[in-house]
């Protein structure tokens, strides 16, 4: 790992101001465990490491019945996984929370840093997404807030200008008669990024939709949703059919990645299975998706 | 290239040392300038958790964090875990379960499962492999490090 400087500010304009001064020579630094691994496989050779750690008003998980919930961007996997408001109010990003990566990285990388590297191969965004997450951005000029679908703009790119910094995420309460799945598919055991999920946020009445979003990550560039599939689910009363003609919808509508871990057919087709055990646990419907047409691998 | 001032606990012991370059990791800082060769350099690049250690009680890979990031925290690397001459109960049931062969990737699994068993002191087999997820060995298969931490953590319970 090259040499750098590293620049401690207490402030999110300051941190700004310290970033629009060094441009590319620069990278904020929150929890590491991304910018670690880039840095001494010298794909990043920063001058200089902005550290977030000092900024106070990027930490902490708050609630508020008419906000929803804050998280400051540099709360970590495991704050969000442990924290009892989120456990209590999104069940289920508490328990995507505690599936990302493994104990150590938990413990160590953040959510902030997390969607501003902007690599889909990771649990956050998706989920979040599901949730109808937005994102403040701040810098010396000020602050905006964006939806995360918004923020998320490609493959590791995302809408932050070159002064700007992730400070807070927010996710609006959920309605009565909401819940969440969040499912992932690993090749194997070992993996600790997931292959495919799937996100599913759904407003129902015993097995009618109301209202669902729902959203693949991991093997799309970026996390998307699939607004073809919300129309589809919002209004319908649901059984192992709609399931699978659902999950079938997801399916067709993703522009699978293809690398090393999985061509684009496998992965539209483990997208398949994934988003129809999704639906279907979120419904209480009993299905098997390894028996759907078209998912046989 | 800027240093700094590195004041933290390692093992319950103030340490104190001047002018380390910003850019030292924390498993080089502990081999290297504390020479605490027992954290164990293996993948570095954050996959092997052979370097992890913990900060603040919670278990972390020192491969992938700065020394500047334990400036006034509390590190425990495998050095800390025995009482002088007493061992730890998880070292203890690894020798006698076979939970290591080699024994390069022990210090981390030790250190992670002595977390573990923190906040979950009775898990299930399943959850001893959930929570180790971040360690490999490439010996054992793992089957006698799972039966090794079980047996740790009936020992624990039973307050010995």
């Amino acid at each position: 790992m090259r040499e750098f400087d590293l620049l401690e500010p207490a402030t999110v304009a300051e941190a700004s101001r310290m970033l629009a001064a060094l441009g590319d020579d620069a990278r904020f630094f929150a929890g590491g465990t991304a910018l670690m691994l880039g840095m001494r496989q010298r794909m990043l050779a920063p001058t200089h490491l902005v550290s977030l750690a000092g900024i106070e008003a990027m930490r902490g998980i708050t609630f508020d019945a008419v906000q929803g919930l804050r998280i400051g961007a540099l709360a970590r996997h495991a704050d969000v996984a442990a924290s009892p408001l989120v456990r209590r109010h999104f069940p289920v990003l508490a328990s995507m929370a505690a599936r990302v990566a493994n104990p150590q990285v938990r413990n160590q990388g953040t959510v902030g840093g997390n969607l501003c590297y902007g690599d889909p191969s990771t649990d956050p965004p998706g989920c979040l997404l599901a949730l109808d997450a937005r994102v403040v951005l701040g810098s010396a000029r000020g602050e905006r807030e964006l939806p995360l679908e918004a923020f998320l703009v490609d493959f590791f790119q995302t809408a932050l200008e070159p002064d700007e910094l992730l400070v807070e995420i927010r996710v609006p309460p959920m309605a009565t008669g909401s819940a969440g799945v969040y499912t992932r598919f690993l090749r194997t055991a070992a993996e600790h990024r997931p292959l495919a999920s799937v996100a599913l946020v759904a407003r129902r009445d015993g097995l009618l939709c109301r209202e669902a979003r729902i959203a693949v990550g991991a093997s799309t560039p970026v996390a998307t949703r699939v607004r073809r599939a919300e129309a589809f689910l919002e209004g319908r009363s649901m059984n192992a059919d709609a399931v699978r003609e659902a999950a079938a919808i997801v399916a067709a509508d993703i522009d699978p990645v293809a690398d090393a871990r999985g061509d684009g057919a496998f992965r539209r087709r483990m997208v398949q299975v994934v988003a129809g055990r999704t639906i279907a646990e979120l419904f209480g419907i009993d299905i098997d998706m390894e028996d759907t047409e078209g998912a046989r691998a | 290239m800027s240093e700094h001032h590195i004041e933290c606990i390692v093992n319950g012991e103030a340490v104190s040392v001047q002018r380390v370059p910003a850019r030292r990791l924390l498993s080089d800082f502990l081999r290297d300038d504390l020479h605490l060769t027992g954290t164990k350099r293996g993948c570095e690049t954050g996959i092997c958790g052979a370097c992890s250690v913990r900060v603040d009680g919670e278990v972390v890979k020192s491969c992938l964090m700065l020394a500047v990031q334990v400036r006034g925290r509390a590190v425990q690397t495998v050095e800390g875990l025995a009482q002088g001459d007493q061992l730890h109960p998880l070292q203890d049931s690894f020798m006698q379960c076979g939970g290591l062969q080699c024994g390069y990737c022990t210090p981390g699994f030790l250190m992670a499962a002595c977390a573990m068993l923190e906040t979950d002191p009775n898990p299930s087999a399943e959850a001893v492999r959930h929570g180790l997820n971040g360690n490999l060995c490439r010996c054992t298969g793992y089957t006698q490090i799972v039966e090794s931490v079980l047996d740790a953590a009936e020992k624990m319970r039973h307050g010995n």
